[in-house]
């Protein structure tokens, strides 16, 4: 280390540097200096990289998908859970609103026809938000959509829907369109009409960099509250856990595995019991890696560990006949995939496809093409 | 050191995108062609632009650290922070952002409930006809059986609702509060619909029973599952019809 490093750094100090405001004594100025230029990273990705656009458009994609299935589900059931015929009347719904200070579309009126319609709305909604149709528009419906019926129906929820709610409100904060959209293939298809084979930039007046910079800012946000709440759920989750006497014991399955309303496939359920070993495994397996889960997000470390509570959560949904919840909880570890994962997965699927015959999709150019990739800084080394 | 950092982060930015990174560049907004890595922070838009955008930048990452704090405290266990700051804490994460993920623990439940209903008429003449019990558990206990994705009509309703009611009500059957009103004529209001659907026989009256059998602990007989102590409790009968069409 150089003494000459604690003057202040050649770069101009922007004005957000924080390390303008210290005192810059000559042996804490070199810390100084590293820790604003830490500082000064963090902050040029805040604002300029929009982080794991793969994997918010995977969320977009799953929770949509998600919902709509779990709509589709309960289409029999639909006028019981949320119309005006529900043992939960509109009336209850609306005096318990104004207790908490929830609202939902769907009290407004008490006819069965509007119902009919926000009902069909909501199937429509949770279609265009997973295939990405003007997504920042989607979304927002989308988290209208899920808060109304998770409202509407607040006796009737579990973890699942609770869990799909929070991700529906913080997806509207990220850019969850750029990637595998209708919105990203129209970009490219525009842009391809526009300048065949040839991007051009375009003009780009000062107030719209403002607002990329808001943007990517606003995505980088919402993607770590998205991180930050996953966490919370696992920690939380087996924290909890570590204070019960049956986790401690190895016997919490046996409980779990022979309460009634939760036994889809008894026989299954009564044979997994009879393995006393085994499930007292996967009972400290399970607290182990909720407790352990935060802390591994940082390495390698966290591949098996993704992979094993993928195999957890499978095991939930057949065992328990819980597949909402499950398909929740998988859709959210996906956020901590990096986006070479996803794109490694869609070069092996394009390749697959392409060997099993489908020609057209072989254009090279076509498939590198992909629009709109947020605002990287334009330092390009093959470039001068 | 500047381009050092801009050639780590393009590789980086190679490795995670593959191809894309031509197309970007290309596209990026605000960058000219040959434009190096500018200085940090946006110097876009003059210098109260600048400024603007620097704080609403900074108010992001405070929400979401505030954000997080909060959450935090609510999802904790009650605790010295969350008791003095309840008001704060409360005011934030209610109603959108709450979330309880004590699943299954500390344990999970160790008990099977079954809840019945029969249901009473009063006949013209004057004379009260008491209908048998009617199991309305087992129904979803056989919707759910062999089903891949069970409704929650049948996994969550009935047993929902009953938490709930000992939840604001706990041991006797009295309402002291508004909200233990509106669990009862819910869980009234589930029995009422059940029962009318099962036998469809008129009735003005309903009274629940829920028999609670706790699982047996590991280790005790294999066909033995059910061992004697169950605990019932006899809810007392309610009138249905005219405040139940009323709150529809």
């Amino acid at each position: 280390m150089h003494p000459k490093e604690s003057d202040p750094t050649p770069r101009p100090a922007a004005p957000h540097d924080p390390g303008r405001r210290f005192p810059s004594a000559l042996t804490s100025g070199r810390v100084l200096t590293r820790v604003s230029g830490a500082g000064r990273t963090a902050w040029t990705l805040l604002t300029e990289r929009p982080l794991s656009l793969y994997a918010v458009s995977v969320l977009r994609m799953g929770y949509g998908l998600l919902y709509l299935v779990f709509l589709l589900r309960e289409f029999p059931h639909r006028d019981q859970i949320w119309g005006p015929g529900s043992p939960w009347t509109p009336a209850l719904a609306r005096q318990l609103f104004d207790q908490t200070g929830w609202a939902s579309v769907l009290t407004l009126s008490d006819s069965r026809v509007y119902f009919e319609c926000c009902y069909a709305a909501a199937l429509v909604v949770c279609a265009l938000f997973a295939l990405g149709w003007r997504t920042r528009a989607t979304s927002v419906l989308f988290a209208v959509v899920v808060a109304s019926f998770h409202a509407r129906a607040i006796f009737m929820t579990d973890g699942g829907d609770n869990l799909v709610l929070l991700m529906a409100l913080y997806l509207v904060l990220t850019a969850s369109g750029r990637r595998w959209s209708l919105d990203a293939r129209r970009l490219r298809r525009r842009s391809e009409r526009s300048a065949p084979g040839r991007w051009r930039p375009e003009p780009a007046p000062p107030h719209r960099s403002v607002r990329a910079t808001l943007v990517t800012t606003v995505h980088n946000c919402g993607l770590l509250v998205i991180a930050l709440q996953v966490c919370f759920l696992y920690g939380a989750a087996g924290l909890y856990k570590v204070q019960g006497g049956t986790w401690g014991a190895g016997t919490a399955l046996h409980y779990v595995l022979n309460l009634e309303l939760f036994q889809p496939w008894p026989a299954l359920s009564h044979w997994l019991d009879g393995q006393t070993v085994a499930t007292a495994v996967a009972g400290y397996m399970t607290v182990l890696l909720q407790v352990a889960f935060p802390f591994v997000l940082f390495g390698r470390l966290k591949y098996p560990v993704l992979v094993m509570l993928l195999g957890m959560h499978v095991g939930i949904a057949v065992l328990m006949g819980l597949p909402l919840f499950s398909g929740a909880m998988i859709i959210a570890d996906a956020v901590f995939l990096p986006d070479r994962f996803y794109t490694a997965l869609a070069d092996r699927c394009r390749r697959a496809v392409r060997r099993t015959g489908a020609p057209r999709e072989a254009s090279p150019v076509r498939s590198g093409a992909v629009p709109k990739q947020g605002n990287p800084p334009s330092a390009v080394p093959g470039r001068r | 050191m500047l381009d050092e950092e801009a050639v780590e982060y393009a590789r980086e930015h190679e490795r995670s995108t593959g191809r894309v990174l031509a197309v970007d560049t290309r596209h990026g907004e605000g960058a000219g062609p040959s434009e190096p890595l500018g200085p940090p922070g946006p110097p876009r838009g003059g210098r109260w632009g600048g400024r603007l955008l620097n704080t609403a930048v900074a108010l992001c990452v405070l929400t979401v650290l505030v954000h997080a704090v909060l959450v935090f405290l609510h999802v904790a266990p009650a605790n010295v922070i969350s008791q003095r700051y309840a008001r704060q804490v409360n005011a934030w994460v209610y109603p959108l952002f709450e979330q309880n993920w004590r699943l299954f623990a500390p344990d999970p439940d160790s008990v099977n409930r079954t809840i019945s209903a029969r249901t009473a008429h009063t006949a013209r003449d004057g004379s009260v006809q008491v209908g048998p019990w009617t199991d309305l558990t087992s129904t979803d206990v056989s919707a759910i059986e062999h089903s891949a994705f069970p409704s929650h009509t049948s996994q969550n309703m009935l047993r929902r609702s009953w938490t709930s009611y000992v939840e604001v009500l706990g041991g006797d059957d009295v309402p002291r509060s508004e909200r233990a009103v509106m669990m009862q004529r819910y869980l009234r209001n589930i029995a009422a619909a059940r029962m009318a659907d099962l036998n469809g026989k008129p009735f003005e009256n309903i009274q629940l029973r829920v028999v609670t059998v706790p699982v047996a602990a590991p280790g005790a007989a294999g066909d033995d599952r059910r061992p004697a102590p169950a605990q019932t409790r006899l809810l007392p009968w309610w009138k249905v019809g005219s405040d139940a069409s009323e709150g529809k």
